[in-house]
């Protein structure tokens, strides 16, 4: 089920709010938030309802274990370590499988032999880098004391779960909800629903109004790249970075409203990151609960910058690689990680240089060192990136797709937005009547292209 | 809030609704602002005596060109050393579920000329579509005798849609159109966002939900009627009627000097696959006849067009077989017997090997008497290529 959809916004999201308010007691509500949850993923595909119940239930038992051992250091690291396994193979034999079989029979092409092993025909559960990251934070911040584990199924349950961020993210950790999960009875409903619903509709028009309309003319140009001239070939890599942007922010951002909606604040995931100054910069804007998470269980363990500079580009490198190998199973994500990582390197070498540029000259590199970055994102493969990378960079002649005339004046305006404009966050939150009848435009907007068309799935959705 | 507030809001909302599905339809369709079609039925009009496309309208994804055809501009005249082609049928061959450009009459020209490309033929194929949702056949004789034959086609290609004749009247030239029909301008004033409503409300609905209200639309319209009224067997003096406005079609397909192609009519049951819920909604359509009748008509309507194909020496293309054989019906069609877009490809391949052989067959015949291709000898001599 989509944000924006039909059945999301008319059916499911009435019925899940109007029931949560109408419930009294905490334990209800928990459990009312943990079906809807399953429901909403159930929507997608039920089979997999049990891979997500699964995951929740070790990570609870173990969570309960640790409390129970709190004073036995083998046997917390035994039910730290066992939950993570099973999260981790789980999202390796889902998400990864394919790729380690494919790798190993090109390699054994590469060699003049036969591949041991076919494709397997293994489905992608969707979401499930999400949800596996949230038990994991759990269960190392349970583990670290930095939180207490519930003894509430329920209340975990429905924080993995919790469908505003099932799917594609954030990704919540326990410790960023857990005070707005406890007071989930007694918490007031009218109090958050103009700034939810602010979010919200925000969200929704960076996704269906900038992101989609966007796409219109970025997929058919990408499909038929190695047409394009070098003109078309950026302007569809810029119309794919502020589609890719406005795609993802705007789920955030729903996800953000829908969680003030039902009395939880989840935080900030982007902050305008095409504002950023430099690629550390960047990556403290994109993505944020990827980053903290890939900081705080991966970076920071492995030594982070506390043992010499060697070591620190060694664990930066390898925080990057896996960081673009969590976003998906192929070459192309390892290789958009490590183009990041370099980028972090060669700035954290030549930083008092770079940092001597004028703002404006430093954000426009930064982005433009993102934009060549999505060319890996977006491509399916390698050829295909190198051929894109050899169109922006070798003047070629080409066709303009015949949508350009329309998409440069939208491309613009995503420009404006994204690189000077405000985010989400940073746009007052009035109470004045015209802003409320900017929002209610900009909701009518939205849902007449919601109505004229099939929804589009997100684009992190993939993930 | 205010109740004046309320009401500002609600009219704000009201006008950007309908604004931005007119926007969204200009962009994303070319439709114009003002357009005053409302529906599909309002690509129709009556003009010249016949039931034609009407020019340059368009609504929602399906577009007309300026000759009232579905498709790319084209010209009424043939361009040189092209083989013109015109689909005539109902809403199958119109395309109803196909994105732009995916119906079969489209796949179809894509996929002749590759053909001729790759085999370095000089042979190059324009196929018109001039087929409109419910046309049955004496709508589309009244066409072949009028606009059809002005765009001088080398071959017909028919899709008579069979399940016209267990409707509650047996198909007839249109005689209760208005002279005059063109759309008052008051009509560009209506809200065109209320389809979209309907479709979402429809979309919200469980497919239980949909199947009793379309079993409670049939019942409404059996109980008008006494009983007996509808078909519980195949009703023989439509099957008769149905072989007869075939048996005309051809012999006025080559009285306008073209080739025709007959094709049998498919549908989702024909591989042995039972859907009630499908089957039901075929049935509103047709609330006369049974779903058993109504499957069992296409069957032997099949056969029927097979029998006017052999005893008219017409070249046939048994798309209903092809398609049931392939047991692939849930990706074939979209409902009861509409193409998706792998369905029309699958036609468009069926017919490019009959027309490719149709055209073959007569430029041997051509080559070997050195004559020109004229079945009927009625049709003026064409200056621009074709068949001839």
């Amino acid at each position: 089920m989509l944000f924006n959809s039909v059945v999301f916004l008319f059916a499911f999201l009435p019925v899940t709010y109007a029931v949560f308010w109408m419930l009294r007691s905490t334990q209800a509500r928990y459990i009312w938030l943990a079906v809807t949850g399953y429901v909403f993923y159930a929507y997608w595909d039920a089979r997999f309802c049990l891979l997500m119940l699964f995951s929740t239930l070790v990570s609870y038992f173990a969570g309960v274990a640790l409390l129970r051992w709190d004073t036995d250091a083998r046997r917390r690291k035994l039910c730290m370590v066992i939950p993570i396994v099973v999260d981790l193979s789980l999202l390796g034999f889902f998400k990864y499988t394919n790729f380690l079989l494919d790798t190993v029979a090109d390699v054994s092409r590469a060699f003049g032999g036969d591949p041991p092993v076919r494709h397997l025909n293994v489905i992608l559960p969707i979401g499930i880098s999400f949800y596996t990251f949230h038990t994991i934070s759990y269960i190392v911040d349970s583990y670290r004391r930095v939180i207490k584990p519930t003894r509430n199924f329920f209340e975990f349950a429905a924080y993995v779960s919790l469908f505003s961020q099932l799917v594609a993210g954030p990704i919540v950790r326990f410790r960023q909800i857990e005070a707005d999960l406890e007071n989930i009875g007694t918490t007031s409903r009218t109090q958050w629903i103009p700034i939810g619903i602010r979010f919200f509709v925000i969200g929704l028009v960076e996704k269906v109004i900038v992101a989609d309309s966007l796409a219109a003319f970025v997929d058919p140009a990408l499909a038929s790249y190695h047409t394009l001239s070098t003109a078309a070939t950026w302007l569809a890599m810029l119309g794919y970075s502020f589609q890719l942007y406005f795609d993802f922010s705007g789920y955030s951002t729903m996800a953000v409203g829908l969680g003030y909606l039902f009395g939880l604040r989840i935080p900030q995931n982007f902050n305008s990151p095409y504002k950023a100054l430099d690629p550390s910069d960047f990556w403290k804007r994109w993505h944020i609960s990827l980053s903290t998470v890939m900081r705080d269980y991966l970076y920071i363990p492995l030594g982070g910058n506390r043992e010499g500079e060697a070591k620190t580009y060694r664990n930066l490198m390898i925080t990057m690689l896996l960081g673009g190998l969590w976003h998906g199973a192929s070459w192309n994500f390892v290789i958009w990680g490590g183009y990041h990582g370099v980028l972090l390197l060669t700035y954290r070498r030549f930083a008092s240089s770079w940092d001597r540029l004028p703002a404006i000259v430093r954000q426009l590199a930064m982005f433009l060192f993102a934009v060549v970055g999505w060319v890996f994102f977006r491509a399916t493969t390698m050829t295909m990136a190198m051929a894109m990378l050899g169109r922006m960079f070798v003047p070629v002649a080409g066709q303009l797709e015949p949508a350009a005339a329309l998409a440069l004046p939208l491309v613009l305006v995503a420009a404006l937005w994204a690189m000077v404009g405000p985010n989400a966050f940073e746009m007052p939150l009035e109470r004045q009547w015209k802003s409320r009848l900017a929002l209610t435009a900009s909701f009518a907007a939205s849902l007449a292209l919601i109505l004229g068309s099939r929804p589009s799935p997100f684009l992190y959705f993939q993930f | 809030m205010k109740p004046l507030r309320i009401l500002v809001h609600l009219l704000v909302f009201v006008l950007v609704l309908e604004l931005t599905t007119r926007i969204d339809e200009r962009l994303r369709f070319g439709t114009p602002l003002m357009s005053r079609v409302l529906s599909s039925e309002d690509l129709r009009e009556f003009r010249e005596g016949a039931v034609q496309g009407r020019p340059n309208a368009r609504y929602q994804k399906w577009g007309l060109n300026e000759l009232g055809l579905r498709g790319p501009s084209t010209t009424r005249e043939p361009r040189p050393g092209v083989i013109r082609i015109v689909t005539v049928g109902a809403s199958e061959t119109f395309g109803m579920a196909e994105a732009e450009g995916r119906e079969y009459p489209r796949q179809l020209e894509d996929s002749l000329n590759r053909a001729a490309e790759r085999q370095s033929s000089t042979h190059r194929f324009e196929v018109l579509n001039a087929s409109l949702p419910g046309m049955s056949i004496p709508s589309i004789l009244l066409g072949l005798r009028g606009h059809i034959r002005s765009l001088s086609p080398d071959v017909v290609v028919v899709y008579p849609s069979p399940s016209f004749y267990v409707d509650r009247e047996a198909p007839h030239p249109p005689t209760d159109v208005q002279p005059d029909d063109t759309l008052s301008l008051s009509r560009a004033f209506r809200p065109r966002v209320l389809p979209r409503i309907v479709d979402a409300a429809k979309s919200l609905l469980p497919a239980a939900a949909l199947d009793r209200l379309r079993e409670r639309d049939i019942q409404k319209s059996i109980e008008e009627y006494p009983p007996g009224w509808r078909f519980t067997s195949i009703p023989q003096d439509r099957l008769a009627l149905y072989s007869q406005h075939l048996r005309e079609m051809v012999g006025t397909v080559r009285s306008i000097g073209a080739e025709p192609i007959l094709m049998t009519h498919g549908n989702a049951f024909m591989d042995g696959t039972r859907n009630e819920a499908l089957a039901r909604a075929w049935v509103r359509f047709y609330p006369r006849a049974t779903a058993n009748t109504l499957i069992a008509f296409d069957s032997v309507a099949r056969a029927v067009t097979l029998q006017v194909a052999k005893d008219s020496g017409v070249v046939v293309v048994d798309v209903a077989a092809d398609l049931a054989r392939s047991g692939k019906g849930d990706h074939l069609y979209s409902d009861f017997a509409h193409f998706t877009e792998l369905g029309a490809a699958r036609v468009a391949t069926d017919l490019r090997d009959s027309v490719r052989a149709l055209v073959d067959r007569t430029t041997r015949e051509r080559d070997v008497a050195g004559v020109v291709l004229q079945a009927s000898g009625s049709r003026a001599p064409r200056a621009t290529g074709g068949l001839q």
